[in-house]
């Protein structure tokens, strides 16, 4: 049976289709931008009301940018793993000459586990803790 | 050049007239049509989450039925077994008469766990307790991604059926707080195919610190208990059997514990430690301290611990870690790790202060141990 998941839009697709996204981004804003230095231009003249139509589409043409922009965000962004998949270490503890060790979790790890033997003297390790790597606090 | 292109749009009368027509006819459509259009865009941001849930749902599916072949060892493909136990549902009892639902419950709920237990012992029949119980706590996280699926599914192809905007809106209007949920079953996902502790298992890891190094007994069905000496007193500390994962019957160990005491010093008090949910702005890890039954679930091991201890007129004392949904069943993060320590010396406190020497407490980590042995 073919399962759904394997059926998904490939990752290159989408790359193509923010750069079409990017070029229609740039046609809107050249013409928003002529747009709305036309209605500045015909304010002061004879035809007011044309002023004020070429400003409107102007500020329409920036407004679509803008919405697209935040719509295409997620996809041009790289793809997250469907499954988030974490950093988690196993923290070793020597009962006889207190060394301790951090390294990554092994599956048949569990806390108070006697595990591998001490490096520095006879002893076992023992696992005390088992919790996901400390991420780096975010700098604003 | 600017001037050219506007020379070119020089009859103002034209183009004042398309969209002075353009304007109206958009005015007319949203007039008539702008329920629609809402229904469209809600209908569209169901569909990318119902897609993302797809994917969640196959993944977790996909790591269960690589699990079972790598635990049970089993030439066959488990495939047919691990789709059957997706689809598995529990009949609640009728609430018209409440009048004794607990027990209904419970019997129900105890059918369900052996039932479970039994499927993932004929899927993995080379795999230990532990691994069967991790394997159980794997199956049931697939099992919960494939009904929230299903039920985003459903109200997706019910509304664009029936393109009724309250029936869309139902589905979208809770929809972040799904997301949340998903998202974290899928990171349990991790924990329990590696058998890593999680934050629900901070009240287990609370017990096993004060636990640890002193001899234990089974005490009720995946229970174990310890007695441990502490500045003069005696604390019988009690928590689920691991490492594999199990909550085990928290009710029945205190019920069996409190009743067991005839003839020696009776329970001074019972102090319970847990994880609970935090609201936004909390810290995770922030430790709080009650009064009453810290314990979650369907509530028949709340209501037994709350019978015992009203029976034996014993106060109930709460412990709280405090923890987001994105933390419960995803490895647990180091703030909850240190947290730990903190709700120990939190316990120890409220005894010194509680009670007095020669006083025998009770001490109750709630939560699932996976990863955390006593």
């Amino acid at each position: 049976m073919k399962r759904m998941a394997e059926t998904g839009a490939p990752q290159t697709p989408m790359m193509s289709q923010s750069w079409v996204t990017l070029v229609v981004v740039v046609v809107i804003g050249v013409f928003s931008l002529v747009s709305l230095w036309m209605g500045f231009q015909s304010y002061g003249g004879e035809h007011p009301e044309q002023a004020t139509y070429y400003i409107i589409i102007g500020t329409a043409g920036f407004a679509a940018i803008g919405y697209m922009f935040f719509r295409t965000k997620t996809i041009t962004t790289k793809k997250k793993p469907k499954v988030p998949k974490v950093d988690v270490v196993t923290i070793l503890e020597c009962q006889s000459c207190d060394l301790k060790r951090v390294r990554d979790f092994q599956r048949g790890d569990y806390v108070y586990k006697d595990d591998e033997p001490c490096t520095r003297c006879e002893g076992t390790m023992l696992i005390t803790g088992i919790h996901r790597r400390a991420e780096e606090k975010k700098k604003r | 050049m600017f001037l050219q292109v506007g020379q070119l749009l020089q009859n103002q009368n034209d183009l004042g007239m398309i969209l002075q027509t353009l304007f109206s006819l958009s005015f007319i459509i949203y007039l008539f049509y702008a329920q629609r259009i809402q229904a469209m865009t809600m209908l569209r941001q169901v569909e990318g989450t119902l897609r993302k849930v797809k994917e969640i749902r196959d993944e977790g599916r996909h790591i269960s039925i690589e699990t079972v072949k790598e635990f049970g060892k089993s030439e066959n493909d488990p495939s047919t077994e691990v789709d059957r136990f997706l689809e598995h549902f529990l009949i609640p009892p009728v609430s018209l008469d409440p009048a004794g639902i607990i027990g209904k419950l419970g019997q129900l709920v105890n059918v369900r766990e052996s039932t479970f237990e039994a499927e993932v012992r004929a899927m993995a029949p080379e795999a230990s307790d532990s691994e069967v119980n991790n394997l159980e706590n794997l199956l049931e996280a697939s099992l919960a991604l494939n009904v929230y699926y299903k039920v985003i599914r459903h109200f997706y192809l019910l509304g664009k059926k029936t393109m009724n905007i309250y029936i869309i809106m139902q589905i979208h209007m809770i929809l972040p707080m799904i997301v949340r949920e998903i998202e974290a079953y899928s990171s349990a996902l991790q924990a329990f195919k590696n058998g890593m502790p999680i934050g629900d298992g901070v009240g287990a890891l609370v017990a096993a610190k004060m636990m640890h190094g002193h001899e234990w007994k089974d005490v009720a069905k995946e229970m174990v208990a310890a007695e441990v000496p502490y500045n003069g007193r005696t604390l019988i500390v009690t928590k689920a059997k691991g490492p594999g994962g199990s909550v085990g019957k928290p009710g029945d160990a205190v019920e069996n514990i409190l009743n067991g005491r005839k003839g020696k010093k009776k329970v001074k008090a019972v102090i319970m430690v847990d994880a609970a949910g935090k609201l936004e702005g909390e810290p995770t890890g922030g430790v709080a301290e009650g009064i009453g039954a810290a314990i979650g679930g369907l509530g028949i091991e709340k209501y037994k611990i709350e019978e015992a201890v009203k029976a034996h007129g014993i106060p109930t004392y709460a412990v709280v870690i405090k923890q987001d949904i994105s933390h419960v069943v995803a490895p647990m993060v180091v703030e909850l790790y240190n947290a730990c320590d903190t709700a120990v010396e939190t316990i120890k406190r409220m005894i010194d202060e509680k009670t007095e020497e020669g006083d025998t407490v009770l001490v109750a980590g709630i939560g699932n141990t996976v990863g955390v042995a006593q």
